[in-house]
């Protein structure tokens, strides 16, 4: 009997060892009941958090070098002009439900994406001037574009053209999202909408990019769950309900840093940075130097530290600083300076002339509409910059609205000023905001020159090229003082200390879940 | 009797296409486009824009878009979300049972405070219990649930490690969000149960009972509770809406499944098909707890029969 009883200790011990294996369950916490999952159809970056995880893309980008690795196709060519691009994919690759991995799969799940009736909100926008694949044999397959375009590699880094499992996809029609299948490190278990998602380890994977660490997932499960209410999610860490929370508030942030159990992992989000586009086509701003002046009157150091406890880089330009093109240049403009913002101001003669406080011209009060969205931090933000103006004697009428409220008001134009951030990592991004087209033509700016550079870098493959073109770009738009930037986005993602390996993507929102490990 | 029941049923499916209707046409009202919604982040191009306003229907005439809105209820189709791809009622009937156990559990929970407190407070009038019993239920109705919610996080989650702060499933998750919502509930139905009580215990039946030497116990569960508690169930089913509103916010601080978030996001990005089938499961719900409170408001008052 003892003899058993020790033969069992210390096979317990060896099965539990001392090394790290795999193994072992951690709950995710996620910020948004996602806006449906499929990442064909589906937009939301909550969805790409568990799903990066679930499927390969055929190019992965190396967050450190901006460089594309081989990923589910093993290399790539670029015709002379740009339109062609043919890829060469990884044999024995199979999806989580037994079906090869093929170039006719490409094909099926490119001509998903692009169809009308999936109705892509995403996906489809990706692909840019997309037009058709062409299988060459079972391996190598033929992306044709109807002209060139730059970012194409960067969007097939990106789970939102993830390759799924066709059997899958035709067995499951509109359910798929809630039966996914795909080549990744997890296999997606169960979905259950607006309580948890569940990611199980899949031991055959043997086809991972050279930027993950690990040839199989260290973990044996991930849980992902939805906490909507900010003030909730750090309060769920600490009772140990989750181990990983993404977006903590930032004054939690600072408290669960100084905690021995927990740590903060800051993530700097690419794209663009959270910033007031002013309305160039609306008076008073369509006067330059009043919209100088209020990037001259802003203190954005005051609302960093104020608002965001110092946790997020002061915004310089249109870009984050991460973002590949960003131009560091930007930095020197505007420095905050109230005695020249009222210079300006009185210049342009905007004038207190019956002293009660607010500018006035021609019987005009100086005062502007700021229409604020309830998410991002964007109404303390405006607050902030309601009282620092008005210490400038400029008044300001800030009102929150919903998104399609606010896309309605930025349509017809009746904002003086409107808050926005988006992220993306290729600086093609810019075009969505600064080209006269743009549906976030927020600024109302037509500037056929920046329309020629906006539209000329998405064309070139050169990166050199693309990175001085949209250097200019961000001057320009500075120069021109379209928006106001106030900060970059960062992710705070509180972490349990017993998890350990969370790395993040070129994107920042999603981390590469194969090489987490749990503390033993 | 049997004529009681058709005008009941008719009158049903009057109030569901009333609803049917209030839920169209307050998205019509509503500013802001769905398809613009949906594509302005994607850098879709303002064709690209309008060819999916066209896929949606909203290019056609608003008398063809509800008429054809009507004959798919009346086929028992709620279309597909526009936001999501999938068919609404598949999505709702996913999130009801945590929305119907959270709703139950709360005013289970809510009904049984509301009438103890309301009970004690009139049985002890103008005494502390009674500024106790009172004070409380004043608390439950003033206090929004995203902040008690928070606070029992902290201290029963957090502090004492009873019950888990977040999810759904099994009973110790109901836990906390029910009593949070019940919570909130009891305050109506104590301040009406406490009127009630002590309008009942003035009344001459209750003199007699007691002059023929029956005990208090039974006047007050026999004789004083029933017709006093009656009201108040009229009050908890006219409560309901209360409750669905409140549970949205229940359901996001306690990180819980449910329509409650599921509407607030489909108002959000104005994907009217999933807003116009929770409108329509919350319109059926108020027909049957105003049934359920009839039948169960006659049960216990016999005067009512």
């Amino acid at each position: 009997m003892r003899r058993l009883l020790i033969f069992l200790m210390v096979a317990a011990a060896l099965a539990t060892g001392c090394t790290p294996r795999p193994g072992g369950h951690i709950v995710y916490g996620l910020t948004l009941a996602p806006s449906g999952i499929d990442p064909h159809i589906n937009a939301s970056s909550e969805l790409g958090i568990p799903l990066t995880s679930v499927y390969d893309t055929l190019v992965y980008q190396d967050p450190k070098t901006g460089e594309f690795v081989p990923g589910l196709a093993q290399k790539w060519e670029v015709s002379e002009d740009g339109k062609v691009y043919t890829f060469y994919l990884r044999r024995g690759v199979k999806f989580h439900d037994g079906t090869p991995f093929n170039a006719e799969a490409v094909r099926f799940n490119l001509e998903r994406i692009t169809s009308p009736d999936l109705a892509s909100q995403k996906a489809r926008f990706m692909l840019g001037p997309y037009e058709r694949t062409e299988v060459v044999d079972e391996y190598t397959v033929r992306i044709v574009l109807k002209e060139p375009f730059a970012p194409l590699l960067d969007s097939l880094s990106q789970v939102y053209l993830a390759m799924a499992s066709p059997t899958a996809v035709q067995k499951w029609g509109s359910e798929y999202q809630l039966h996914q299948v795909g080549t990744g490190p997890f296999i997606f278990v169960e979905y259950v909408p607006g309580d948890h998602l569940l990611l199980r380890r899949n031991s055959d994977y043997a086809w991972g990019p050279p930027v993950y660490q690990h040839k199989t997932a260290q973990l044996e499960e991930v849980e992902f769950r939805f906490f909507t209410d900010p003030a909730t999610r750090s309060p769920a860490l600490e009772s140990g309900e989750a181990d990983v929370m993404g977006e903590i508030p930032p004054q939690d942030a600072a408290r669960l840093q100084g905690s021995k159990d927990f740590r903060i992992e800051s993530v700097a989000i690419p794209g663009v940075s959270l910033m007031l586009f002013m309305n160039t086509a609306r008076p008073p701003l369509d006067d330059i130097r009043v919209r100088q002046a209020l990037l001259f009157g802003t203190d954005r150091k005051a609302i960093i530290s104020a608002v965001f406890r110092d946790t997020s880089p002061l915004a310089c330009g249109p870009l984050t600083a991460v973002t590949f093109g960003y131009n560091p240049m930007v930095c020197e403009f505007y420095p905050y300076n109230p005695d020249q913002a009222a210079g300006l101001l009185e210049q342009a003669g905007w004038k207190d002339t019956d002293g009660d406080g607010v500018r006035d011209k021609d019987g005009q009060l100086l005062a502007l509409d700021l229409y604020l969205m309830g998410w991002g931090y964007m109404p303390e933000v405006g607050q902030l910059v309601a009282d620092q103006w008005s210490r400038l004697g400029v008044r300001v009428n800030s009102q929150v609205v919903s998104y399609p409220e606010a896309l309605k008001i930025a349509q017809e134009g009746r904002h003086h000023l409107m808050p926005f951030t988006l992220s993306g990592s290729d600086p093609d991004i810019l075009r969505k905001f600064f080209h006269s087209q743009a549906g976030f033509n927020w600024a109302k700016v037509n500037d056929p020159e920046m329309d020629g550079w906006l539209e000329e870098a998405a064309r070139l493959s050169d990166r050199d090229q693309r990175a001085d073109l949209y250097s200019r770009v961000q001057t320009r738009v500075m120069e021109s003082a379209l928006v106001i930037p106030i900060r970059d986005y960062v992710n705070l993602n509180g972490v349990n200390n017993r998890v350990q390996g969370l790395r993040f993507d070129a994107q920042g929102w999603f981390p590469w879940l194969i090489d987490v490990t749990l503390a033993r | 009797m049997l004529g009681y029941g058709l005008r009941r049923l008719l009158g049903a499916v009057l109030v569901l296409w009333l609803a049917a209707t209030l839920a169209f046409g307050a998205m019509q009202l509503t500013p802001g486009d769905p398809a613009q919604t949906l594509l302005a982040a994607s850098g879709a191009s303002a064709e690209e824009v309008a060819r999916r306003r066209a896929q949606l229907g909203l290019d056609d005439p608003l008398p063809v878009q509800y008429a054809r809105y009507l004959a798919d209820l009346a086929r028992g189709d709620l279309g597909v979300s526009w936001l999501h791809g999938r068919s609404v009622g598949r999505m709702i009937l996913e999130q009801l049972p945590a929305t119907a156990e959270l709703a139950l559990a709360a005013t289970a929970f809510g009904t049984l405070l509301g009438v103890a407190l309301g009970l004690l407070a009139a049985l002890y009038r103008e005494t502390w219990i009674d500024t106790l019993a009172t004070g409380l239920a004043v608390l439950g109705l003033s206090t929004p649930v995203f902040w008690s919610g928070l606070l029992a996080i902290l201290l029963f989650s957090l502090r004492l490690g009873w019950f888990p702060s977040a999810g759904s499933g099994d009973l110790r998750h109901l836990v906390l969000p029910a009593a949070i919502l019940g919570f909130a509930l009891s305050g109506s139905v104590a301040r009406l149960v406490r009127a009630q009580v002590i309008e009942v215990l003035r009344m001459p039946f209750v003199m007699a009972a007691l002059a023929r030497g029956l005990p208090l116990r039974r006047i007050l569960l026999l004789h004083v509770l029933r017709p006093a508690v009656g009201p108040a169930v009229t009050v908890v089913a006219l409560q309901l809406g209360f409750l669905l509103s409140g549970a949205v916010v229940t359901e996001s601080v306690f990180a819980r499944q449910g329509l409650g978030r599921l509407a607030v996001q489909a108002i959000l990005w104005r994907d009217l098909p999933v807003v116009r089938g929770v409108v329509l499961v919350g319109a059926l719900a108020y027909l049957l707890t105003s049934l359920l409170a009839d039948l169960l408001q006659a049960w216990l008052d016999p005067r009512l029969r």
